[in-house]
C-alpha cells in the first residue's frame, strides 16, 4: 500500500493486516482460460467483466501462466494478436498461497509490481483457488473494521441499559456533599466525583462535562465566597440531573449584579491565583439548561442548576 | 498530534508523562472559569497557574496535558495529583505566548497536512 499515509494512526490496520488470510479476501469466482485461445479472445473477456488480467489454467486448474492486459497491449503491438496465446505468455506466474496472511500478498504485489496474484490451495499446489488484488484486500479490511465497529456499538447499548438500574439509584438517594469555605485544596473535588459517577451511567461525555462544570463553578462559589454550604446532586423523573448548592452565608446583596460576566467580588489572593474572574455564574447559566439563583443576606443562597440528561425514560 | 511530537519541537520539560495522548485543540489562559468555559476536549492548556485546582479544570474538562510556561515553580502536591489522574504535566522557560504559537502552528501544518 503506497501513499502517505501515518503508519501511527492506522495501528488497527495493520494488526488486520496481519490477521486476515487471503482465502478471506481473494474473489472465489476467477475468470481463467485454457491455453488454445488467441490474445483477441481474452482481450474481448477482459473488456466485458471489466477486469485487467486472467491465469491461464491445465485441465486441473493447475496454473500455467498469466495473460495481462499489458500482454494484450504488446500482442497488439507486435502484430500476435490474433495468435494462441501459448507461445508468448508469461510462464513464470507469481502465486500466493490461500492460508498466508493478506500482509504477504501486499508485499507481493508491490514488489512485483502487479495488480493481481493467482491464490494457490497451498504453498506446494499450483491449483488455483481464487485471485486477490488490492481492492480486494481493501474491501475485506472494510467489512472487518465495520464489524468491529458494531461491536463497539452494541457494547455501547448494553452500558446504556446498566444505566437504567444506576439512573433509578441515583433517582432514590441524591449524592451529598459538604463543601468547606476557604478549602481551596479540596476544591473540585465534588466536580470529579460527579464527572465520574455520570461517566458510569453511561451518559454522553458531553452531558457529563456541563454536569461538571456546573458542579465546580458551584463549588467554587462556595469555597471561594462563603462559610460553608452543601452540594447535592439528584435525577429526578424527567430524566434531569438537579444540582443544588446551598450555603450558610454571607449572601449576595444583589444577584443580578453577580450573574454578570466580569463582575466580581473576589479578593487580591483569590484572583492571583486564576479565580474570581466574574464568570463562575455566567458559566452555570451557560451550560444548565436550567438555572435559579436565591440568596438573602440572612439565610445565605440558594442554587439549583438542571441540565437533562439525554435519556429516554 | 500526539504530546510526545510537541514535546520534541517545542522542547518541553517532562514533570509527569504517564501517556502519550492525541491532542486536538489547544488553549491558553490563568483564569480557571475562563478555561471551564472555553477549552475544548482533549486539549493542551497552556498557563502559569501551577496548582491543584488547575488539575481539577482539566480532569473536568478532559483535557489531556497542561504547559506551566515561564518555568512556574510546580509543587509536589501538583506532580502526585497529575499522576493520580493521568495527566500530563510540562514545564518550559518560555512564556505562554511563545508557546501557545509554536503548537498553534504545529497544528495548522499538521490540518494541512491532512
Amino acid at each position: 500500500m503506497s501513499g502517505n499515509y501515518s503508519k501511527e494512526k492506522l495501528t488497527l490496520v495493520n494488526e488486520l493486516i496481519y490477521e486476515i488470510k487471503v482465502k478471506e479476501a481473494m474473489s472465489k469466482k476467477v475468470i481463467f482460460f485454457k491455453e488454445n485461445v488467441t490474445f483477441r479472445e481474452i482481450q474481448l473477456k477482459l473488456k466485458e467483466k471489466k477486469i485487467s488480467g486472467v491465469p491461464i489454467v491445465d485441465n486441473k486448474k493447475n496454473i500455467l501462466g498469466i495473460i495481462s492486459i499489458n500482454d494484450i497491449i504488446t500482442s497488439f503491438d507486435k502484430h500476435y494478436v490474433d495468435k494462441k496465446i501459448t507461445n508468448y505468455m508469461t510462464r513464470d506466474v507469481i502465486t500466493i498461497p490461500q492460508n498466508i496472511s493478506v500482509v504477504s500478498a501486499i508485499r507481493k504485489l508491490e514488489k512485483f509490481g502487479v495488480g493481481r496474484l493467482p491464490v494457490t490451495e497451498s504453498s506446494n499446489s499450483k491449483k488455483i483457488v481464487g485471485i486477490i488484488t488490492l481492492s480486494d484486500i481493501l474491501n475485506r479490511l472494510l467489512v472487518v473494521v465495520q464489524s468491529i465497529a458494531e461491536k463497539v456499538k452494541d457494547r455501547e447499548a448494553k452500558n446504556g441499559k446498566i444505566s437504567e438500574e444506576m439512573i433509578k439509584k441515583i433517582t432514590k438517594k441524591p449524592l451529598h456533599f459538604e463543601v468547606k469555605g476557604d478549602d481551596f485544596d479540596n476544591a473540585g473535588i465534588v466536580a470529579s466525583i460527579t464527572k465520574k459517577y455520570f461517566q458510569n451511567l453511561g451518559i454522553s461525555k458531553d452531558i457529563v462535562r456541563r454536569i461538571a462544570i456546573v458542579c465546580y463553578e458551584a463549588e467554587m462559589n462556595i469555597c471561594l465566597h462563603s462559610l460553608g454550604g452543601y452540594i447535592t446532586i439528584e435525577v429526578d423523573e424527567n430524566n434531569d440531573a438537579v444540582i443544588c448548592a446551598y450555603d450558610s452565608g454571607p449572601g449576595i446583596s444583589d444577584v443580578e449584579l453577580a450573574l454578570t460576566p466580569g463582575f466580581t467580588t473576589a479578593s487580591e489572593k483569590i484572583r492571583a491565583l486564576g479565580f474570581g474572574a466574574g464568570m463562575g455564574l455566567p458559566n452555570i447559566k451557560r451550560y444548565a439548561d436550567k438555572s435559579k439563583i436565591k440568596s438573602s443576606l440572612r439565610t445565605g443562597t440558594e442554587l439549583k442548576a438542571i441540565i437533562n440528561l439525554g435519556v429516554k425514560k | 498530534m500526539k504530546v510526545s511530537k510537541i514535546i520534541d519541537k517545542c522542547q518541553l520539560k517532562k514533570i509527569v508523562f504517564p501517556a502519550n495522548y492525541e491532542i486536538s485543540a489547544g488553549y491558553c489562559g490563568d483564569l480557571m472559569s475562563d478555561v471551564m468555559a472555553h477549552a475544548k476536549p482533549d486539549s493542551i492548556w497552556i498557563t502559569i497557574q501551577a496548582h491543584k485546582n488547575s488539575i481539577a479544570v482539566a480532569l473536568i474538562k478532559d483535557i489531556n496535558a497542561i504547559i506551566f510556561t515561564n518555568n512556574v515553580s510546580i509543587s509536589q502536591e501538583v506532580i502526585e495529583k497529575a499522576e493520580e489522574e493521568k495527566i500530563d504535566l510540562f514545564q518550559t522557560s518560555k512564556d505562554s505566548f511563545t508557546i501557545s504559537g509554536e503548537i498553534y502552528c504545529m497544528m495548522e501544518a499538521e490540518t494541512g497536512k491532512d
